[in-house]
Formats: structure tokens, C-alpha cells, sequence
């Protein structure tokens, strides 16, 4: 990665909710395994996919998020039995409303990722920072709101 | 535990490992320091080589003590690793475990980031400020700790329910086993000889039998219904009617053991039409009663209403081993009458299955391989006998097998006994009908519901020492909470706020362990059956679902912190 | 709460730490003695992310990885790595067991698992075992995906232990970890009950010259796939030809190999091959759609849960071509080092052949080589293939010949991870009934 001083060019910013039985640990995994990726992404670990509530999504974008990623565990083996598939519906609502407030719902992603898929991790980050730098910041400079 | 000062400014304690010079090579850790310092109710920042060692963990402790400290929070490895030895030390050292927080800055950012060190300090800066933004807005928690009766129901008494059974009593809990039928054995009552031994039913359930009715510690209950299952792990309220009136009492655990019933194929291969068409058990019957008349030749046809369209998708495991097993025995009976067992795929996995199908072959049983596409059938052939014509995939011929006696192998399905028990005690079946296993515990006897474990059939068909050994399975994982009579719930579980309830009932529909009850036209979530994953929480429309542990203020927090100052 | 009993747990895979767990949960004190450096078996050898085809399953690899970091930090579990059985005396209640533990020559109390002694360290040894992650330093990682991360030196080709000359890795290390006195040391274990649980160990196909294993580059086994599939690997997780580094646009699995087989004398079926090739089949069908994936088979075991519908999503919806039959042999094109396999399809009696760019063989699982000579120690049966016997392998699945000695897992029998890892809870509650039973008969006297 280019980490040259007074570099202007534009380096999105990536939000990830990761859950704790799979996606945590593929991020993990990915570290373990030192293949590198920029190191454009948070992770906020939480218990499910299911506990992402849209507000955080939102929040996510009032505060300097570009994208928005929820990293959940494959269909039929989320361990509270549904809350991907929870998480898969309210992602696809989030997108509607998404666009009729014109944000890009390609900003937001809910991906399938297993603990053991650190690989994939690194390339749905990888793919979403280069989409993003196509897109553009989501907020522009200065801009005031901060919060919920 | 410290919980003195719940309206005073957090003091909050941060630790940075360097892990070796792990962290220390790609993010620039005096920075992180430095920032970590001026952040809004940190007290102390330290550095630490290795906070995993016993030297780190004492360390922290001490650290915690000498700056009184109520709040820590980790910059070090993912919390997956050390994360439950760092929060005991903490609680030894006075800070509710709750009370901590972890940033990830080694496998998700110096680990992750070593090509670009500035990028991953900053990230580190940020990810501190997460931690400590969240550790914030955390409340001081307790873990439910529930008591647990040592005693426990097992419904079924069947070779499963029976071993769990004898497996708990002989440990010295109290056991209440209820069985409907008037005795005891189950599906092994109807079965002849079991086969890897050829011994007779009688060899294996006789002792058992005798072993569970003689036993001091075990409740049996025949020709007995379970009426009502209240309450929760720990303290279920059984009632069951037996003996002609109604039995209530109190138990820790539940252990299914409803077994699974034989498929019926009507109208397929003309089961039900003509005479000398029988199942497998039917089979049994027939042998144990000795009224086999010599046959000339038997045909056997393997998953018929399995494996396809009709009947059932899965594949009974059991079918293939027990058609060898009837064959042999057959066959020894009269050495001379012929045996065809017409297969698809044959289910004789393991070693000591196939050495049972080595010798049936050695005693001159036939196999024949059929295709789905080419199934066999049952054709008039004029001089009485059935003609079974099927197509030899492996000869690529067409034969005409003209049997006395045509058997179908067919699937073990759930029963409405099953299905009862499902719904009474919100226990889900699976796609193929028999109860469903909670994911991700590494094996098959939990279940989603806290405190109730099945074995046997009635998780799904197997053979009789796979369900004797699933039934001590059962009574391993009942017994552990059954013994400390008690037993933790972590506190991350989801609490109502009445106020702001109005009774829609969405966290209801929502929640997969019924966790959720409606009283008074407000919802009531029960701790000691919530799993703590959210959902009731993200989906609330007036946000009158708090998730303790994982409240919307602390994950806003984390949120608004992510990307400070860039 | 003071110890019920204690327990040794011989074998630290599945079945050994669920075992462990189980048992520890039930009040015993537990010796967990692992051979290997490291607890978790053969199964964190393993990539798996079978979810990925979304058929309901008992996954168990993910599950593992936890519970190593829980057998680890559990106060009534004893870690014994690098460790084996040397003797064994005395009846159930009151068993003695003479242990060998190996040194490694690192603090395991103080290492961070940071790494810096592999970096630094300046001998590279080609690792036979992974012939896919290829190399390896004298003091190395065993397996990346165990817990906790512990390395140890290989103490043959170690440069200090040679000739005194290199401290390379003691000298970076941040906690003073390394530790070169490190001796063998003899423990005495005294124990109520012991539940074996050693494991299998791969049948190794070069043993069946007309497969090419180990002289054709582009034949490897289905573990060696595992590791290039896993983030770890070489490849960092691409499917290529060996010889090459090209992507195969046509794999063939071979089932059955050196299994079902009077020749090897594995008559045997080991039980989980079916459903693992399908799996991986899959998974290479996912990675390289364009890719043609055939799979060579005697018998479709399929009686497991979820197994089927598998199976029927490999076939149905990925494309999978599944062929029954043994193949004959295997030819390497001198030029392309493409494969060309020579069998005869059952199903339609033809001999026919088919070039392939990648073989992928699914060798025989096999109990542990050690078996024999333990059971020798113990005193106790094993068949003429190595697995422990029971007294009534129907109505005593988790028994031995000995009382108080208990099996779970492969070493019994062929089977897969969540019937080892039930079995393991069964043995725990065998132990814990037979403790209990054992202590009320001494009362009674």
C-alpha cells in the first residue's frame, strides 16, 4: 500500500460488524496467515449477525463510514438457528430506504463468511475498497451531523 | 466485586501488549500510548511485553489494584485467545468482567496491516478509542447462576432412555424415566437378533431391563404421557399422567429418548396388495415367532421411500446392515433357499459393518446394484411366486428374481410422539423430521433449548451402540450442571423495558427459543432460555429491548469512535 | 469443588479434548497427553468451510479451535504435550501410568507465540509431512491453526544442538522463552480411570505404485488439497497443479484408495471419505467453476446426516460427475505432466480412459500406529488393524477388554468427527459411572 506522505488520494473507510462465532475469527485468520490487506476496515464484534440493528448502519454512515459491511455466518448454520437470515432482510430494507435517501446501496454488503475463510475476508474487504474509491467519500468534508 | 461507584466518572485502566515485539514492528506503540492517555476517562495507560504470561496476568491484577481502577480495557491478541484468562484475572482483582473491554491490534491490525505501519497505527489509535468509548457505557453484569435440581426426566424407555437412565441413577442422581407403552424396550421389543453379534434381543435388554427397574434412584413411569413441561433449565415442573392419575414434580435436565418409527410403504412395490410382501420389522416378527415357512428364494429391496421422491430424501443408515443381518439369518436357517439383496449403495460403513457383509457373502448371499432410474419391480409371473425384475447395473442385465418372500428395507421416520414433544417443549425437528441439534456444540445431544439433550432414534436413525453411546453422551452433558447444582448463564441476555413496550409481540416471532412470554399486554423475556444473540433487540420498532452486554449505547459508541480524527 | 476422580486422556484430537472437557466438567482432574507438540489432531490440519454449501450439517472443525483454547485454560485439565505412554500398572480406581514428556525446548508458560524465533532462525528444513507448505525452520509452528501457538525445535537439525554454534531464536526472543536444557522428563500419573483416544493416522498411497503418489507432481491426496485450499498453505489458498502453478481445468478424486482392499489388507471402510471428498469436490467446484471435477467410487456411503442431500447438491446443482469405479492406473504424460486415468465405469461396463490435470486420491484412514504397543503397555486387545477392542462392540460401544479403560473416537473405529467427539462425551460418562460405581463397592466393603 502506498503510504507516501501528503498521498491525496481518497482511502475509503470500511465498517465491519463481524459476528463471533464465524467472521471475527476469519478476520483472525486472515492476520494469522499475514496475506495483507489496507488496513481501511474496523471491526465491531457482535454475539450475531441478527443484533445489527439498521440504526447502527446508519450511524455507521453518519460518522465517517464510506461502506458498510456485515460479515455473517452461511444459511442454515447461524448458531441462534436465523439471525443471518434476520440480518439478510433488514440489509435488504436498509438498501431500499438507502436509496431513497440517495446513498449508494452498494455501500452497504451483508457477506456470508466462515471462521475458517479468512481468504474471503481479505477479498470482499479488498473488492469493497476498490468499489468505494469509485463511489467517492459518502459525506463530504466539514460536514456537521455526527450523531444519531 | 467493585460496584462503589456506579454514578462516578469511570476510571479506566488501559493495557497494551506488544506481544514480544509482535505489535511493537508495525504499529507504533508509544503512539498509541500517547493517544490512549488522552482520552476522555482513562486513568492509566501501561505496556506490557506479554500479558498472557502468568508474569503479564499478575501484573494486570496488580496494575488494577495500586491505580483503582473500575473499568479495563485490552489492546492485544483477538480475545478469542486470552480473553476469558484476562477477564478472570480482572474479577480477581475486583473489576466486573463486563466491565472490559478488548481492541484486536495484533491478528486484525498489526498482523493484518505489516505493509503499512502508519495505516495500522492509526487503526490501532482508533481501535483503542473503540475500546474505551465502549468500556464507557458498560454496566457492571451478573452471570444468572441457576440452581439445578440433580434430577432429571428422560422420556422414552427405550435401549436409549434406559442407558441414560441407569448411566445418571448409578451416579446418584434421582431419575424419572416416562414410558407409554405398558413395558419397557421400545423398538428393540419388536426386534429378533441385532447384528456385528447375532445375539438375541433379550441378551442386551434383559439386563438392562432389570437394571432400570430395580434401581433405587429411578422414578419409572409406564403406560404414562408427559401432560406438562414448565419452567427452565434447572427447574422444570413435569406433569405425567400414569397409573390412572397425575404425577407432578420438579426436574434439572431433560433427556428426549422418543425413538423413531418404521416408514410404512403403502401402495409402493404393492405393499398392502399382495400377500409375501413385508418391511424389515415385519420381518423380525416373523423370525422371532418362528414362523418362517421354507422359502426358496427371498428378495430384499433396499431404500424403498428413502434416498428419493417418495418418502423421505435421507438415507436411514440402518437399512443396509439390517437386511444383511436378516439375510444371514435366513440363510442359516435354511442353508439352501437363496438370498437377493437388491441395493443402490451399500450402507455397510466401518469396519466391523463390512466384515458382517464379508461373511454374508461368504454364506452365498447375492447383492444386486440397482440405479434410481432403473428401480426394480414387482411383475405377475403366473405360478405364484413375486416376480422382482430388476435391471443388474453392474451386469448390465435384466433379472427375474421369482421369490416366496420380497422384504422392503425402509427408513425410520419420526412419530407423532416425536412431534408432540416438540411442540411441547419448543424443541425444533430438522428438515428430515427428527430434532434438531443446536450448531456448533461439536456434537449430536444438545439441543437449542438450554437443558434438554436427545439421544437415540430420535435424533436421527442409527444403530443400537450408536444410540447407547449417544445415550451416555446425554447423560455426560446432563449430568456436569446436575452435579455443581448449579449452573451459569451468561449475562448477556435481553431485558425489556415495560415503558416502552407496546406490545407488538415482533420479538416474539423473532426470538428461535421462545424465549420471549406476553403478559399483560407487555413482553417478558426469561433469562434463563434467552441465548443473547439480539435479534429481539435489532428488531424492536421502539427500542424497548436492551441487550445487556451489547447495548445499543455501547455499540453506538464503538460505532462514532471508529473513525475518529480522519 | 474438590476432584470427583482423575482421569488420563491419551490422544489430545477431537475425541481426546472432548473428552477431556467432558470430563472435567463432570469435577475430574484431567491428564490430557498428547505425542504431537501440539493438542487439536488431525482435524486443525484441515481447512474445511463445508457451510459454504449450506446443507445442514454437524460441522465440527470451527467448533475445535474454542475448545482447544478451552481445554488450555481450564483449571482442572494438565496439558501434556510431546508426551507418550512408556508404562502402566494397577486395577480401575487405582491405575498408574508412567508418561515420557519430550522436551521442546520452549517456556510454554512464557511464550507469546510472537514468532520471531522462526524468522530469525537460519535453518530451512523441507517438511515431508505437508508437501504442499514445503518448508519449515529447526524451530518451527507445528500447525497454524492450533492453540495455543507454541513452537518447538527440531532438535536433528538444529544448528545449536549440532555443533553449539547458533542462539539465534533464544536471543530475539522478547520473554526469554527458549529454553536448550530442556530435558526429557518422566511423570508418574496415578488415575481412577483412562480413555484412549489416539486417533488415525492416513494410509500413505506411494504404496500403490500405479497411483503415481509422490512420483507424478500433479497426484496429491485429499489432505494435501486441504492445506492448499487453507489460507495457510503455499498457495495461500489457490487450487494449482503442482508442476505448474497453473489452474487444473479437470480434477479427478479417487475414493477407496488402499481401502476396501485385500491387497493392502484394509479391508475396511473408513467410514467419513464419501462425505469429505464430496465436500471438497464442492468446494474446488466453487473455487474454479470453469473447472471439470470427477470423482471416482466403489460405494456412495451416504448414511450420515445431511449427508444425502450433500451429496445431491455435489451431483445435482454443482456438476460434480461421479463415476463408479476403481481406476486401474494412472499415466503422467512426460511433456504436460497431465494425468491420464485408466478405469473401468461399472455402471456401463466400459474400460475407458480420461486426462486429467490434478488427481486428488482419498487414501484409507488407518487407526494410529502406536495402538498396538499401547495396548501392549495396557494390557489390553487390539484387532489385527490396529482398533482397540470392545467386549461387545453392541452393547459396550465405549469399553475396552480392560475395566476402566475406555475408547472414543477413530481408535475404536472408523467414524467421523461428531460421532467421535459423542463418543468422547460417552466415554466421560462411562468414567464418571464407573468411578461412582467403583467407590460405592468399596464402601459396601
Amino acid at each position: 500500500m502506498n503510504e507516501s506522505e501528503g498521498d491525496k488520494e481518497f482511502e475509503p473507510k470500511i465498517l465491519a460488524f463481524t459476528c463471533n462465532w464465524s467472521s471475527y475469527s476469519s478476520a483472525d485468520q486472515a492476520g494469522v496467515s499475514r496475506i495483507g490487506y489496507p488496513p481501511n476496515v474496523q471491526i465491531i464484534r457482535v454475539m450475531c449477525s441478527g443484533r445489527v440493528d439498521p440504526l447502527f448502519v446508519v450511524d455507521a454512515f453518519l460518522n465517517g463510514a464510506d461502506g458498510v459491511l456485515i460479515a455473517a455466518c452461511h444459511p442454515n448454520y447461524c448458531r441462534y438457528d436465523s439471525g443471518n437470515r434476520y440480518a439478510k432482510t433488514r440489509t435488504k430494507f436498509l438498501k431500499m430506504l438507502m436509496e431513497e435517501v440517495g446513498i449508494e446501496p452498494a455501500r452497504l454488503r451483508i457477506e456470508w463468511i466462515s471462521a475458517l475463510e479468512g481468504r474471503k475476508f481479505v477479498e470482499v474487504i479488498q473488492e469493497m475498497v476498490k468499489e468505494l474509491k469509485e463511489l467517492g467519500p459518502l459525506l463530504a468534508e466539514n460536514d456537521g451531523r455526527k450523531s444519531v | 466485586m467493585r460496584e462503589d461507584n456506579p454514578n462516578q466518572v469511570p476510571r479506566i485502566g488501559v493495557f497494551v501488549c506488544e506481544c514480544g515485539a509482535n505489535i511493537g514492528n508495525v504499529v507504533n506503540i508509544p503512539e498509541v500510548v500517547e493517544n490512549a492517555k488522552k482520552l476522555p476517562g482513562v486513568s492509566f495507560v501501561e505496556r506490557d511485553v506479554s500479558l498472557c504470561s502468568s508474569a503479564g496476568v499478575k501484573h494486570v491484577k496488580d496494575a488494577i489494584s495500586k491505580n483503582g481502577v473500575d473499568r479495563v480495557v485490552f489492546a492485544a491478541c483477538s480475545i478469542k485467545n486470552y480473553g476469558s484468562l484476562l477477564e478472570a484475572a480482572c474479577e480477581a482483582a475486583g473489576v466486573n468482567k463486563y466491565l472490559i473491554s478488548f481492541a484486536n491490534i495484533r491478528e486484525q491490525c498489526a498482523w493484518a496491516h505489516y505493509g503499512s505501519p502508519k495505516g495500522a497505527t492509526r487503526k490501532a489509535i482508533n481501535l483503542v478509542g473503540m475500546a474505551v468509548a465502549r468500556v464507557q457505557k458498560s454496566e457492571p453484569l451478573k452471570d444468572l447462576e441457576l440452581e439445578v435440581e440433580p434430577s432429571t426426566l428422560i422420556i422414552g424407555g427405550g435401549i436409549s432412555g434406559m442407558t441414560a437412565a441407569l448411566c445418571l441413577a448409578n451416579q446418584g442422581f434421582r431419575v424419572f424415566l416416562v414410558e407409554k407403552e405398558p413395558e419397557l424396550g421400545g423398538m428393540l421389543n419388536k426386534l429378533y437378533k441385532l447384528y456385528l453379534t447375532n445375539q438375541s434381543v433379550s441378551e442386551v435388554l434383559s439386563p438392562i431391563i432389570e437394571g432400570v427397574t430395580s434401581h433405587r434412584n429411578i422414578k419409572l413411569f409406564t403406560s404414562a404421557s408427559l401432560k406438562e413441561v414448565e419452567g427452565h433449565f434447572g427447574d422444570f415442573e413435569i406433569t405425567v399422567s400414569a397409573n390412572g392419575g397425575i404425577e407432578k414434580f420438579r426436574v434439572g435436565t431433560i433427556i428426549l429418548a422418543t425413538g423413531a418409527k418404521v416408514f410404512e410403504p403403502s401402495g409402493m412395490y404393492g405393499y398392502g396388495d399382495k400377500e409375501g410382501i413385508v418391511t424389515q420389522l415385519e420381518l423380525e416378527q416373523i423370525l422371532k415367532q418362528e414362523k418362517l415357512k421354507r422359502p426358496g428364494k427371498v428378495a430384499m429391496i433396499q431404500c424403498v421411500g428413502a434416498r428419493g421422491e417418495e418418502g423421505v430424501p435421507y438415507c436411514s443408515r440402518i437399512c443396509c446392515m439390517v437386511a444383511v443381518k436378516n439375510a444371514t439369518l435366513i440363510k442359516r436357517l435354511y442353508p439352501d433357499c437363496e438370498v437377493y439383496i437388491i441395493y443402490r449403495d451399500l450402507q455397510t460403513y466401518g469396519k466391523e459393518n463390512e466384515e458382517y457383509h464379508a461373511k454374508a457373502r461368504e454364506l452365498g448371499i447375492r447383492f444386486i446394484e440397482y440405479t434410481p432410474e432403473n428401480r426394480p419391480e414387482i411383475i405377475p409371473n403366473g405360478n405364484g411366486k413375486l416376480r422382482v425384475r430388476v435391471y443388474h447395473a453392474l451386469l448390465g442385465e435384466t433379472l427375474n428374481v421369482d421369490s416366496d418372500l420380497v422384504v422392503l428395507s425402509t427408513p425410520l421416520i419420526q412419530h407423532k410422539g416425536g412431534e408432540e414433544i416438540s411442540k411441547m417443549l419448543k424443541v425444533p425437528l430438522g428438515s428430515d423430521g427428527f430434532f434438531r441439534e443446536a450448531y456448533m456444540e461439536m456434537q449430536s445431544v444438545a439441543l437449542g433449548v438450554n437443558g434438554i439433550y436427545v439421544c437415540g432414534a430420535a435424533q436421527g436413525p442409527k444403530s443400537i451402540d450408536e444410540s447407547i453411546t449417544q445415550a451416555y453422551a446425554a447423560a455426560a452433558q446432563a449430568a456436569s450442571p446436575m452435579l455443581l447444582k448449579r449452573v451459569k448463564i451468561p449475562a448477556i441476555t435481553a431485558e425489556v423495558d415495560e415503558e416502552r413496550c407496546i406490545g407488538c409481540q415482533l420479538c416474539m416471532d423473532v426470538c428461535p427459543f421462545h424465549a420471549v412470554i406476553f403478559e399483560e399486554g407487555k413482553s417478558m423475556i426469561i433469562e434463563a432460555v434467552c441465548r443473547g444473540c439480539g435479534n429481539c433487540a435489532a428488531g424492536c420498532p421502539s427500542r424497548a429491548i436492551s441487550m445487556k452486554g451489547f447495548k445499543d449505547e455501547q455499540i453506538l459508541a464503538e460505532v462514532q469512535a471508529a473513525f475518529k480524527g480522519e | 469443588m474438590e476432584n470427583v476422580g482423575s482421569v488420563t486422556v491419551i490422544g489430545g484430537g477431537v475425541a481426546g479434548i472432548q473428552a477431556a472437557l467432558e470430563l472435567a466438567k463432570l469435577g475430574m482432574l484431567v491428564y490430557l497427553v498428547e505425542e504431537k507438540p501440539s493438542i487439536g489432531g488431525r482435524i486443525i490440519e484441515l481447512n474445511c468451510s463445508s457451510c459454504q454449501l449450506e446443507v445442514p450439517m454437524d460441522c465440527s472443525i470451527c467448533p475445535v479451535i474454542p475448545k482447544m483454547v478451552e481445554c488450555h485454560n481450564h483449571s482442572n485439565i494438565r496439558l501434556l504435550t510431546k508426551t507418550h505412554v512408556t508404562g502402566f500398572s494397577g486395577a480401575v480406581g487405582n491405575f498408574v501410568l508412567s508418561v515420557l514428556k519430550q522436551p521442546r525446548f520452549v517456556h510454554e508458560d512464557r511464550c507469546t507465540g510472537c514468532g520471531a524465533c522462526a524468522e530469525k532462525c537460519p535453518v530451512e528444513v523441507f517438511d515431508a509431512f505437508n508437501m504442499v507448505q514445503g518448508k519449515k525452520k529447526a524451530i518451527y509452528f507445528p500447525v497454524p491453526q492450533a492453540f495455543p501457538q507454541i513452537p518447538v525445535i527440531d532438535k536433528e537439525n538444529c544448528v545449536h544442538f549440532r555443533n553449539g554454534n547458533c542462539k539465534k531464536c533464544s536471543e530475539v526472543c522478547p520473554t526469554h522463552a527458549i529454553d536448550f536444557s530442556d530435558e526429557d522428563m518422566k511423570i508418574g500419573i496415578e488415575s481412577d480411570a483412562v480413555v484412549l483416544a489416539t486417533g488415525l493416522s492416513l494410509y500413505d498411497p506411494a504404496a500403490i505404485r500405479e497411483y503415481g503418489y509422490k512420483r507424478y507432481k500433479n497426484v496429491i491426496t485429499i489432505l494435501d488439497l486441504e492445506q492448499m485450499t487453507s489460507i495457510h498453505g503455499l498457495t495461500g489458498g489457490r487450487v494449482v497443479r503442482i508442476s505448474d502453478q497453473k489452474k487444473p481445468r479437470r480434477i479427478a478424486f479417487i475414493q477407496c484408495v488402499g481401502s476396501r482392499s485385500r491387497r493392502t489388507g484394509n479391508n475396511f471402510c473408513s467410514g467419513v471419505c464419501c462425505l469429505y471428498t464430496a465436500k471438497d469436490a464442492a468446494l474446488v467446484k466453487m473455487l474454479l467453476p470453469e473447472t471439470e471435477v470427477y470423482v471416482f467410487y466403489i460405494d456412495l456411503r451416504v448414511f450420515g446426516k445431511g449427508y444425502q442431500e450433500l451429496l445431491n447438491k455435489v451431483r445435482n446443482d454443482l456438476g460434480v460427475k461421479y463415476i463408479r469405479g476403481r481406476p486401474g492406473g494412472i499415466w503422467e504424460d512426460p511433456k504436460t505432466k497431465d494425468l491420464i486415468i485408466s478405469y473401468e465405469n461399472t455402471l456401463i461396463r466400459r474400460a475407458e480412459k480420461l486426462r486429467v490435470d490434478m488427481v486428488v486420491l482419498s487414501p484409507a484412514l488407518l487407526p494410529h500406529p502406536s495402538n498396538q504397543k499401547l495396548a501392549e503397555i495396557l494390557g489390553l486387545e487390539v484387532d489385527e488393524d490396529g482398533f482397540f477392542k470392545s467386549p461387545n462392540p453392541v452393547a459396550s460401544p465405549c469399553d475396552t477388554t480392560l475395566e476402566g479403560v475406555f475408547t472414543c473416537g477413530y481408535c475404536r473405529g472408523p467414524r467421523g468427527i461428531a460421532e467421535s467427539a459423542t463418543q468422547a462425551s460417552a466415554a466421560a460418562a462411562r468414567v464418571a459411572e464407573t468411578i461412582a460405581l467403583t467407590k460405592s463397592r468399596r464402601v459396601k466393603r
